[in-house]
This record gives C-alpha cells, sequence and structure tokens, in this order.
C-alpha cells in the first residue's frame, strides 16, 4: 500500500510541487532566520571567547556586558592581583571610537585596548603582522572587515595611517578577530595606546582579565574574587553566557526573530495544511474506493503519514540546503555577516517543526477520511 | 445471501427520509440477481447494506453465513476486503496506477507482494483481453477497457459476492453487451452470486432472477431461465 500511496502523491505533480514549496519555504524561513539569531547574539560575546588566555572576567558591579562595561579606578587590579588562586590578572580597556581614513572614509569600531607588556586579550587569529608588531608607536591591529570598509578593493597590507579621534594610528597587524555586537569592526591596541584613542577620565579599567591557577578551578577563584574585592568575577564561559542572556532580556532581538520564526512556521502549516487538505480531498473518492475494497482506516492513515513523511523529507532537504547554501554564500572574510552560520542545533529544530507541520496537516485532513462512507463510491 | 425487514432512513428529525422500508430481498450462489426500479427506490442503498459498506437501521442481513449486523467496524472492512467485489458505474479505477496495478490494489491490501499480485491480475487482465493495456493508466483507456479493469479488480482476489453497480450506464450498446459477456462469464460460479444494479433495460438478458425495486421494497421478483434464453 506505500507503493501505492507514493504513486498517489506522484501521480499529482502540481499539488506534490505546492507542498514541497510550501515545506521548503518554510524550513528556508525558520532555519535561515534561526541562523541569523544565533549568529547575532553569539556576536555579543565573540570578544570574550576571542581572549582565549584568560579563564576568569572581573568587572565593575554594574557592568552587565563586554560591550557596556562601568570603567573601574586602575587599582582594582592591584587587589584582584592579591587574591589567592590568582595566577595573573591584566587589564583591558573597552571602548568604541571612530577611524577615517586620508580619503575621508570613516566607520565606527569596538577599540580593544590590552595590556601594554603582556599583550593578553587579544584574538590569536592574524592574517598580516605579529601581535608584537603592536608594540610599534601608534600601533593597531585591524580586522580585515575594517580594513575591507575603509580601502574597499585593496590587498590587505600593513604600514597604512588613519585617524582615531584625531589622532594618528598605523596599521601594525590584520586580524581575523571575530565580529563584534555593536560595531562589527574590532581594533587592537596596547592600553596606553586605547586611553590615547578614547580617553576614560579617571577610571580607565574596564575589565581585569584574570588567569586562576592550575590547582583551583576558575569558579572558585571567581567567588573568591568577588568576596574579596566586591567586584563582578565570572568564569569566561558564565561572562559569555551572562552577556547572551542581557542581550536576549534586554533587546527585541528574541521578540522580532521569535516573530520571523513564528511566521515561516504559520505559514508552512498554512501552506501545508491547505494543500495537503486539499490533495486529500481531491483524492477522497479514491480513499473512499479503498476503504470500499476492504483496507482499513488504519492503513489508509499509513498511506497518508508516508506521503506527508516523503512530502516533509523532500520539502525540508530543498529547504535546508538553500538555507546552508545561504550561509555559505554570506559568511565570507569581508562580509557584514561574517560569522553567521547554520547551527546543527537550528536543522534539527527546523526539522522537528517540519514534521510537527505535516503530522498536523496529516491529522486535518484524514478527519474527513476516517468520517468517510465508502457507500459514496456508489454515487455517479 | 437473505435480507430480511430491512430498514434504512437518512437524516433526522421532520427532514428524514426512509429509503428502505421493511424490505426482503433473496440471492442465490451460482446466480445473477439483476436488482431493478426507478431512481431513488433504494437499489444503491440495498446494496450498500448487503455489501457490508451501510448498516441497517433494522432488520437482519445474511450473507454467506456471515451476520452483517453482529460484525464490528473493522470486521465488515475485513469482510468487504475478503467476499466481495465491486464494479462501479464511474469505474472508480486509480488515475495514478496503470491497469495492472489497479487490478492488483484488492490483493495488495490484502498483504500480497506487490510483484506476485501484478502478475496475478496481469493474467486476469489478459483473459479480459487487454493484455497490451496492462501499462496504460486509466486515462489512456477507453470506458469499455476501464470497466474490463474494474471487473478485473473485483475479480482478483477471488470473491463469493459481486456487486455491480450500473455496470453498462457509462458504456455505449456494445461496449455494454461486452462487459455484461464478460460478467457473464466470469462472475457466475455455483459458489459465487452476483448482484447487478441498472436501469438499462437492454441487458435483462443477461438475468438469473430480477427484483423488481419500488418506494423502498422488492415488490416482485421474476425468475429468468438464462440458460433457455441463449
Amino acid at each position: 500500500m506505500l507503493l501505492i500511496a507514493l504513486k498517489m502523491l506522484f501521480g499529482d505533480p502540481m499539488k506534490l510541487i505546492g507542498l514541497v514549496f510550501g515545506i521548503a519555504f518554510s524550513t528556508l524561513l525558520m532555519s535561515q532566520q534561526g541562523g541569523f539569531f544565533i549568529g547575532l547574539i553569539s556576536r555579543a560575546a565573540n570578544v570574550i571567547s576571542d581572549a582565549r588566555e584568560a579563564t576568569i572576567w572581573v568587572m565593575d558591579p554594574q557592568t552587565e556586558t563586554i560591550e557596556g562595561p562601568t570603567n573601574m579606578r586602575a587599582t582594582e587590579l592591584l587587589r584582584v592581583r592579591g587574591v589567592e588562586g590568582v595566577l595573573w590578572a591584566v587589564p583591558l580597556v573597552r571602548a568604541s571610537g571612530a577611524i577615517r581614513t586620508a580619503e575621508g572614509r570613516s566607520t565606527t569600531a569596538s577599540f580593544i585596548g590590552v595590556d601594554d607588556a603582556s599583550l593578553v586579550g587579544m584574538t590569536g587569529r592574524f592574517i598580516a603582522g605579529a601581535p608584537e608588531d603592536l608594540r610599534s608607536p601608534d600601533a593597531i591591529a585591524i580586522d580585515q572587515l575594517g580594513f575591507a570598509r575603509l580601502w574597499p578593493g585593496e590587498p590587505l597590507e600593513t604600514g597604512k595611517v588613519l585617524e582615531v579621534n584625531d589622532r594618528r594610528a598605523v596599521i601594525a597587524a590584520i586580524t581575523d578577530a571575530a565580529p563584534g555586537f555593536a560595531a562589527p569592526v574590532v581594533v587592537y591596541t596596547r592600553l596606553s595606546q586605547a586611553l590615547v584613542y578614547v580617553p576614560g577620565g579617571r577610571n580607565t579599567l574596564s575589565f581585569v582579565l584574570v588567569r586562576n591557577v592550575p590547582e583551583s578551578d576558575a569558579a572558585t577563584v571567581a567567588r573568591r574574587i568577588s568576596e574579596t574585592t566586591g567586584l563582578r568575577a565570572l568564569t569566561s564561559q558564565a561572562f559569555e553566557r551572562a552577556t547572551i542572556d542581557y542581550v536576549l532580556a534586554n533587546t527585541g532581538i528574541a521578540f522580532s526573530f521569535g516573530v520571523v520564526i513564528a511566521l515561516g512556521a504559520i505559514v508552512g502549516i498554512l501552506v501545508c495544511g491547505l494543500t495537503f487538505t486539499l490533495f486529500v480531498n481531491d483524492n477522497i473518492r479514491q480513499f473512499a474506493v479503498l476503504k470500499a475494497i476492504g483496507v482499513s482506516n488504519g492503513r489508509i492513515l499509513g498511506m497518508v503519514a508516508s506521503q506527508a513523511v516523503v512530502v516533509a523529507f523532500i520539502g525540508y532537504s530543498i529547504g535546508i540546503w538553500l538555507s546552508s547554501a545561504f550561509f555559505d554564500g554570506v559568511n565570507q572574510p569581508l562580509s557584514d555577516l561574517k560569522g553567521f552560520w547554520l547551527p546543527w542545533q537550528v536543522a534539527v529544530l527546523s526539522a522537528a517543526a517540519v514534521l510537527a507541520i505535516v503530522l498536523l496537516a496529516t491529522v486535518v485532513s484524514l478527519r474527513r477520511v476516517f468520517a468517510l462512507d465508502p457507500a459514496i463510491t456508489f454515487r455517479g | 445471501m437473505v435480507a430480511r425487514g430491512i430498514c434504512k432512513r437518512f437524516g433526522r428529525g421532520a427532514t428524514s427520509e426512509i429509503v428502505l422500508n421493511r424490505t426482503d430481498f433473496d440471492a442465490r450462489a451460482g446466480e445473477m440477481t439483476f436488482l431493478v426500479g426507478p431512481s431513488g427506490c433504494g437499489k444503491t442503498t440495498l446494496i450498500s447494506i448487503l455489501s457490508a459498506m451501510l448498516r441497517a437501521d433494522e432488520g437482519d442481513a445474511t450473507v454467506f453465513g456471515a451476520d452483517l449486523k453482529a460484525l464490528s467496524g473493522r470486521a465488515l472492512s475485513r469482510f468487504r476486503g475478503e467476499t466481495v467485489g465491486f464494479v462501479f458505474q464511474q469505474f472508480n479505477l486509480l488515475p495514478a496506477l496503470d491497469a495492472a496495478e489497479n487490478a492488483a490494489v484488492p490483493l495488495i491490501a490484502h498483504g500480497m507482494a506487490t510483484g506476485r499480485a501484478r502478475r496475478r491480475a496481469s493474467e486476469l487482465l489478459d483473459r479480459l483481453g487487454l493484455a497490451e493495456s496492462l501499462k496504460k493508466f486509466p486515462r489512456e483507456l477507453s470506458g469499455g477497457q476501464q470497466q474490463r479493469v474494474a471487473i478485473a479488480r473485483a475479480l482478483v482476489h477471488d470473491p463469493k459476492l459481486i456487486v455491480c453497480d450500473e455496470p453498462t450506464a457509462s458504456l455505449d450498446g456494445a461496449s455494454g453487451h461486452a462487459v455484461m459477456n464478460i460478467l457473464r462469464t466470469l462472475a457466475v460460479r455455483p459458489d459465487r452470486a452476483a448482484i447487478i444494479v441498472t436501469h438499462d433495460d437492454r441487458i435483462f438478458q443477461f438475468a438469473d432472477r430480477i427484483a423488481f425495486m419500488a418506494d423502498g421494497r422488492v415488490v416482485r421478483t421474476e425468475k429468468r431461465p438464462f440458460e433457455e434464453m441463449h
């Protein structure tokens, strides 16, 4: 009967195309928006995950995220260094600023000022130059996206001069840093240089990056730092989570993406539900004939469910392929959408949603088949 | 096949309509029984009940030893699948299946492997003169050919009862005559009963017995000695 069910399905190409289109479009919408959502909120924590040497981030108790820190007095660094279990602690300043080329092109960027001596806190991915090159006067490291925005079409090269808040800066290195949330362009420089570019007043310390001694675990040391200094100390993973949670709770991102994803699901349900119901209704006489010749409701359920699963499989495969191709296309080093991808979890959730959509459509359309009187086959 | 005091009413309350009014009906194995009468007299409702598609409101129907009233919905479905073969006025072939697959559907529905069912259906279609049309779809067949495929579907699982609803109504005279010849040859056996519902008096010659219906009842039955007439 499975073969008969599939022949019935493929014997009506127009409706099959309608069903597959509905599922594919729904899958594309849900997975693409889901990928966008994950990519966007991941950006909020990119600077944290790029600073791989640090296991603990210490900050003012008012600071919620990496993007908008409340600066602390520089002396807090020494207090943190004095806590038991701290292997080393280095300062980091984070600010936003505008950069401009001699040709007049400009962009805003996230400025990360790292410890002059150790350069801890920088990304490890360099395309041109090296971390040590930041020790030169006025040196900065810019990511390749920022370079492409300032000098579009030109090859990536160091030595170019630009202005940061009317101060001279020289590109000493080009990085492949993960894009930031508020400003996708990320500029690294020494902390002393960063304070020249974006003066922070008396309080010049955004974060203290800490590594715990191997004998202690990071969570314990973070708790001890909080208790001893009154500052907020979180492990890197906890700070990433807290940053993402803050973005979700305090921006409309989750709501707006949620609405689009829900719309995708609703469109899928409507298109598939209506088309599938239409498909089943158009075949109602055929189902009546099958019932008349003794095919049970259970076997008809199996037939319709197998049709639904095949439609779901084809539609989902097309939709997820389109979504994957989209992310492959936009996730390029010089793209504004760099770092956006299709997480497998989103693909799995989309599959579950599609399965729910077709099962719902099956249930709705089968109600009429189950109530069908096979005697209608005797009517002309 | 014995039916006694069969009543069937459609609708409820003031708008309800009595379609069968305490009617009796008998059909015998080895005979082709025609059920005739004007439109709306209850012929189709009666064969729907006798072929286990519809339940009677009152009365008893026993078909090859099975008391239809006592069977559950699932058992009725199984009874139809095993005991009854149907030929419909509109053929009711599945458009996505070719002729051999259409004829094989009852066997596949009973769990026979598709290849084996197709071979068995093809043998029967061959006897019905459709050997060249096994892979043709219903839209590629004439009305007469479609009805022959429908007859093959009705006979392929060797049922004890064949029920035909206006089998010649959609066919011209020659095709209708050919279809009735086939039914007469293949459907009538000592262990099988055939019931034909029809308006077409041109085919009365094929009947062994004719039951005349009017106003929801079988009012008269005539024995027609088929062998003597031919």
